[in-house]
């Protein structure tokens, strides 16, 4: 009884606190333009109103279109429970679960790119190419940062492979993944997430055409993803083993939060990346998680 | 109840089948049904828990009494040969019947019987000559299936390079068998791991087995092959036939003594095989070439398990030996599975529009939304997604290859490249198949033949829908199958035996019914709520744009090509361009070819030395009698003077 | 104290790879100045106790690695009116992963050696090595006359750092003597790059070929 009330809790925190996160770098852009901006709780307003409308289909669209967007929102909070939420664990924890949450996300990713196929638009077809494609490269990122947690902790379960700093490699490791998580939640440099109608966009051109609660359920997805991802960098890097319960949560939500900042900072600074370069980018990100992976093989040996 | 009876039946069953077959259809089904299921009880019960069964025959074919023998490698391949050949035996009754082909129907299913027993027979064979006489009979018969359409010129080349392609192999393997009977003194066949002197010959093997298998780069054969066989003899070639030379890898690596490197070079060939073939896979525009190209992913995919059993066995039996073991093996069964109902996904795309050609298609859920449902799950299956099959034997795979990497032998060197590699086929799988299924079922119907598809009958989608069930029925109970690959794994290495599973299996499965529970829950929700506020259909918004035509839609060529850039050093894709030009431009055109790169531009040249040599010897052999007699003269005074010079030592 | 000359070399391999990823030449004669500098900190971490030749070689090579043949480059490269390499031989993710590649083989290659064992824990060898072999990786494969001085002075960077194995017993002589053809050398690379834009209005070398004859 007590587990699953548990799990409710953590249900209902994942849930509650996703949208937050890109309220908070909405602000944070605004704030270094100088504007006052929309206020942080924006995503909420916009998920009650867009639940309650009604919903156009394209007429080429099967019925997976709305399957799509509901598969995807599932897998990722699928992905969210099996994640520890810093000393509290993860919700289910056996060996190779993190391999689940990797493969939950890619079918986050299938869901979201069948659905946009559906529309028979170029762009959504533009969009659902780019996605897919760049997730090649950051995957591969992604698995060299799991290994060298795994090889650093000894251990395959994402209990065991978070708690522990990821000691010497850290650095390396945060670079690698932050920039995993601006390329897999299509952030700047990557993606521009505030024009809707360009050539160059990858995820918001995937969803031009969902209206309605599966639009509201994608972006809730979206939101739900950037923070899982904040949380899976914040807790690959701090040590939050070593510290008491109130002292890690506190660690974990401040981290959290940095990152949020950190994303929020990085749009106001930077601009969208040529296409070209974006592979170069994801490359470097590889590569720093391979050095982690390095380090953390000799930090073990020696 | 022993397997011997059972192992008669089927035999009898298919010999039957040979017999009848041409002439009465439906006795033919029945038989075949009755000789697949009495082979896939008689390998359940060994799989189960029952021991194995050996049998020797008083008399002797080819001076030599028969021995055969169904133990539990043996057992787990048969099961996939039964489930596969007859599911395509109904599937094929509907796909090529007599009135459609009546010609090649009855011939097809002669020779699918054959394949069949002769597949059986490599299975139990336990000698090795008769393990030779199979493995031809299997190559033969094949043939035959691959150019039931012969009467197109690319079905025959597709048929020749698959047989010289598949007799280079044999040679290989007959040199394997010979060296091995010249040097034991039997043609028995069994466990040998003490006798040392016999552990270089397993390069023999590998070098024949991989041919049949499909490893890059003795791959070449394999496209051409599956695309141009009809489609439920490439089910059954991709799905099982390829999976004999895993079985031959297996059984000769579980069997012999081997070197050391020998794992590491078999890791290093999947790995290559896994990426490149994928890569390759998603660059194709022929939907059926895609497939082929794939199947090399997956058997990449299946070899890094092999090769990293054969280092953890080196290691001092590393548990996480048999990890891979049991990944490689159980995604034997499932690459079997899911390959199988692709292509006969593939096979009724194809009847239903008459084009293999992916940029042709599109829309096609509307008129066929079963083979639509079907090869999405298909897709998602072979991407590795959870809940399904796919995930499950890739999970085993990578947790056997992160505990080497957590071990910090030499054998991390090689488990950490191919944990990257296979990271990354897998998110490039997604992209293939992504590509396949949404520009062939998704959007609006690019021509015509696309426009009058229609859904196939109740035999394929019978077919489709049993094998399907079989990939979500191991997705969401993994647990059940686990001693039978316990018991193949055992078969191979008797110290390995391990029927409770060294990982949480039952929690994973119970993680995947929770997932595919939330899944159906969430669909229906969305589905409820968005029905609940008002569901209009309108056009397609695409920015504004009013008048869309189904040419401006995305095709197959686009969505790869970002992806496909990355690999155009090795898939040296050749496209002729035409640009509109004037101010009223009639046509433009864009064809882009990518071409079977080692074939092409490796193994051809290299022939057409070959023939340039040998065509500049022709001009020896012209027929005039005068100078051939001037040739028997040189050749004897030549002769003459090496004796006399004291001959060659 | 080796801590922190590890942490120096770790700076160096890492600017490596930043030098193998950017395709704009002021970035890379930057990421070299800085490789430069920090090198040029090495012997006076090295040496535990203070000696003044020793300061004054790091000040000098601080000076002409950081501040003199940057401006030189950066002057060439206004001159010839350039500062992009567009088309280089080996891409940029290709000279990347080859990078990489090579420090993680430059690293294992080190441990076989047979070093002295004060050396065996430092980054000293692995670090030459990767140097070395980026300024080799630059110098094949781009195409622009500055990128390919840069190659070449990352390729002197990791000579350097194998001299830093012998700091003891190199005069400082010889020390100055190489700085000093370095400079010269990129002073008159710099008057090259200026003709070479004349004449042929391109700074790539491949075109160089047509003076064969």
């Amino acid at each position: 009884m007590i587990e699953v009330l548990e799990i409710i809790l953590r249900l209902a925190l994942w849930l509650l606190v996703a949208p937050l996160l890109p309220g908070l770098i909405n602000k944070v852009k605004a704030w270094v333009a100088g504007r006052r901006g929309p206020p942080v709780l924006q995503l909420y307003y916009d998920l009650a109103r867009l639940w309650k409308k009604s919903v156009v289909m394209s007429t080429l669209a099967s019925p997976a279109f709305i399957a799509g967007p509901a598969v995807a929102w599932v897998a990722l909070l699928g992905a969210a429970l099996l994640l520890p939420l810093g000393p509290l664990g993860g919700a289910v924890s056996f060996k190779g679960d993190v391999l689940l949450v990797v493969y939950l996300l890619a079918v986050a990713r299938f869901c979201t790119t069948w659905a946009a196929m559906e529309t028979g638009s170029a762009f959504e077809g533009m969009g659902a190419a780019r996605e897919v494609s760049y997730a090649v490269l950051s995957e591969a990122a992604l698995i060299t940062a799991i290994l060298s947690l795994s090889v650093q902790s000894g251990s395959v379960t994402l209990n065991d492979m978070l708690a522990p700093s990821s000691g010497a490699g850290a650095v390396l490791l945060a670079g690698g993944l932050f920039a995993v998580l601006l390329a897999e939640n299509c952030r700047v440099p990557f993606d521009d997430p505030n024009t809707h109608l360009e050539l160059t966009m990858i995820h918001e051109v995937m969803v031009l055409d969902h209206s309605g609660p599966p639009l509201a359920v994608v972006l809730h997805g979206a939101a739900m993803k950037l923070l899982l991802f904040s949380v899976l960098l914040s807790e690959a890097v701090l040590p939050l083993a070593q510290w008491s319960t109130w002292q890690a949560s506190t660690a974990l939500a401040g981290a959290v939060t940095a990152v949020t900042i950190g994303v929020g900072l990085v749009e106001s600074l930077l601009a969208r990346f040529a296409f070209s370069r974006v592979p170069l980018l994801l490359t470097t990100a590889f590569l720093l998680c391979l050095f982690a992976l390095l380090l953390a093989w000799k930090g073990g040996a020696a | 109840m022993t397997p011997g009876p059972l192992v008669l039946l089927a035999a009898l069953g298919l010999v039957a089948g040979i017999l009848f077959g041409p002439r009465m259809p439906r006795f033919w089904l029945a038989l075949t049904l009755v000789a697949t299921l009495s082979g896939l009880a008689a390998a359940l019960l060994v799989l189960g828990g029952g021991p194995e069964w050996e049998w020797r025959s008083a008399f002797a074919v080819g001076g030599e009494p028969l021995h055969l023998r169904l133990d539990g490698l043996s057992g787990l391949f048969i099961v996939l040969l039964s489930v596969v050949g007859s599911a395509g035996a109904i599937y094929a009754r509907e796909y090529w019947s007599d009135q459609d082909h009546p010609h090649s129907a009855p011939r097809g299913r002669l020779w699918w019987s054959a394949m069949i027993l002769s597949m059986i027979f490599v299975l139990l064979s336990s000698n090795g000559l008769h393990f030779l006489i199979g493995w031809e009979l299997f190559a033969v018969s094949s043939y035959f299936l691959i150019t039931l359409d012969r009467a197109q010129r690319e079905v025959r080349m597709a048929g020749w390079l698959y047989l010289a392609a598949s007799h280079a192999g044999t040679l290989c393997l007959f040199g394997f068998f010979v060296t091995l009977a010249a040097r034991t003194g039997s043609w028995e066949l069994g466990p040998m791991r003490s006798q040392a002197n016999l552990a270089p010959l397993i390069w023999l093997a590998l070098a024949g087995f991989a041919v049949k298998a499909g490893l890059f780069p003795v791959h070449i054969w394999l496209p051409s092959a599956h695309a141009n066989a009809p489609s439920h003899v490439s089910a059954l070639m991709s799905g099982v036939a390829i999976k004999m030379g895993i079985y031959g890898l297996v059984r000769f690596t579980g069997w012999l003594p081997v070197p050391a490197a020998t794992g590491g070079v078999i890791i290093a060939l999947g790995a290559v095989s896994a990426l490149l073939g994928i890569a390759f896979a998603l660059a194709q525009n022929d939907l059926k070439r895609l497939l082929a190209y794939c199947s090399v992913e997956n058997v990449g995919i299946i070899a890094i398990g092999i090769g990293g059993a054969l280092l953890g066995a080196a290691q001092g039996d590393a548990p996480w030996g048999r990890l891979l073991l049991a990944g490689s093996l159980l995604h034997v069964w499932n690459h079997g599975l899911f390959k199988a109902l692709l292509f006969f996904g593939a096979g009724s795309v194809l009847h239903a529009t008459g084009t293999r050609e992916m940029s042709r298609l599109g829309g096609l859920w509307r008129s066929m939304p079963w083979t639509a449902a079907m090869f999405a799950l298909g897709s998602a299956a072979i991407s590795g997604l959870p809940p399904l099959n796919g995930f499950v034997s890739e999970w085993l795979v990578y947790l056997g290859l992160l505990d080497a990497a957590l071990g910090r032998s030499t054998a991390a060197w090689a488990a950490i490249p191919a944990v990257i590699i296979v990271a990354v086929a897998g998110a490039l799988a997604l992209a293939t198949f992504i590509k396949a299924g949404a520009v062939i079922f998704l959007g609006a119907p690019r021509t015509k033949a696309a426009t009058q598809a229609h859904e196939s009958g109740p035999l394929m989608r019978g077919a489709m829908l049993a094998i399907g069930a079989g990939c979500v029925a191991i997705g969401l109970a993994p647990i059940i199958v686990w001693p039978a690959i316990a018991r193949a794994v055992g078969t191979w290495d008797p110290d390995w035996l391990a029927l409770e599973p060294p990982v949480p299996l039952t929690t994973l499965g119970a993680a995947q019914v929770c997932l595919a529970v939330l899944f159906i829950g969430g669909v229906v929700w969305l589905w409820r709520r968005a029905h609940a506020n008002g569901l209009r259909r309108g056009l397609t918004w695409d920015c504004g744009y009013s008048t869309p035509t189904a040419r401006m839609q995305y095709t197959g060529g686009s969505f790869a090509g970002l992806a496909g850039g990355w690999f155009a050093w090795i898939l040296q894709p050749q496209r002729t361009l035409r640009r509109p030009r004037g101010l009223f431009p009639i046509r433009a055109a864009l064809v882009e070819r990518v071409p079977e790169t080692v074939l092409e531009h490796v193994i051809e040249p290299a022939a057409a030395v070959v023939m340039r040599l040998s065509r500049a010897a022709r001009q020896l052999q012209h027929g005039r009698l005068h100078f051939y007699i001037v040739y028997l003269a040189g050749g004897l005074t030549v002769l003459a003077i090496i004796v006399w010079l004291g001959g060659i030592s | 104290m080796s801590e922190l000359a590890n942490l120096l070399i770790g700076l160096a391999m890492g600017l490596n790879l930043l030098a193998l990823g950017s395709s704009r030449l002021p970035s890379v004669i930057r990421t070299v100045a800085v490789q430069g500098m920090a090198l040029g900190l090495l012997p006076l971490v090295l040496e535990t106790r203070f000696d003044w030749l020793v300061a004054l070689v790091a000040v000098i090579t601080l000076l002409v690695k950081g501040v003199m043949i940057p401006t030189l480059l950066r002057r060439a490269m206004r001159t010839a009116n350039i500062d992009r390499e567009m088309q280089p031989v080996i891409g940029f993710v290709p000279s990347l992963l080859l990078g990489a590649a090579g420090t993680i083989a430059a690293v294992a290659a080190a441990r076989a050696l047979p070093l002295l064992p004060e050396h065996a824990d430092t980054l000293l060898v692995p670090g030459a090595l990767a140097l070395v072999f980026t300024g080799f990786v630059l110098l094949v494969g781009r195409v622009k006359a500055i990128s390919q001085v840069c190659g070449y002075l990352i390729l002197e960077n990791g000579i350097y750092l194998f001299g830093m194995l012998l700091i003891g017993s190199t005069p400082l002589l010889v020390e100055s003597g190489i700085l000093l053809d370095l400079t010269v050398g990129i002073f008159v690379i710099g008057i090259i790059v200026d003709r070479i834009q004349r004449a042929f209005d391109s700074l790539d070398t491949r075109k160089l070929t047509v003076l064969r004859e």
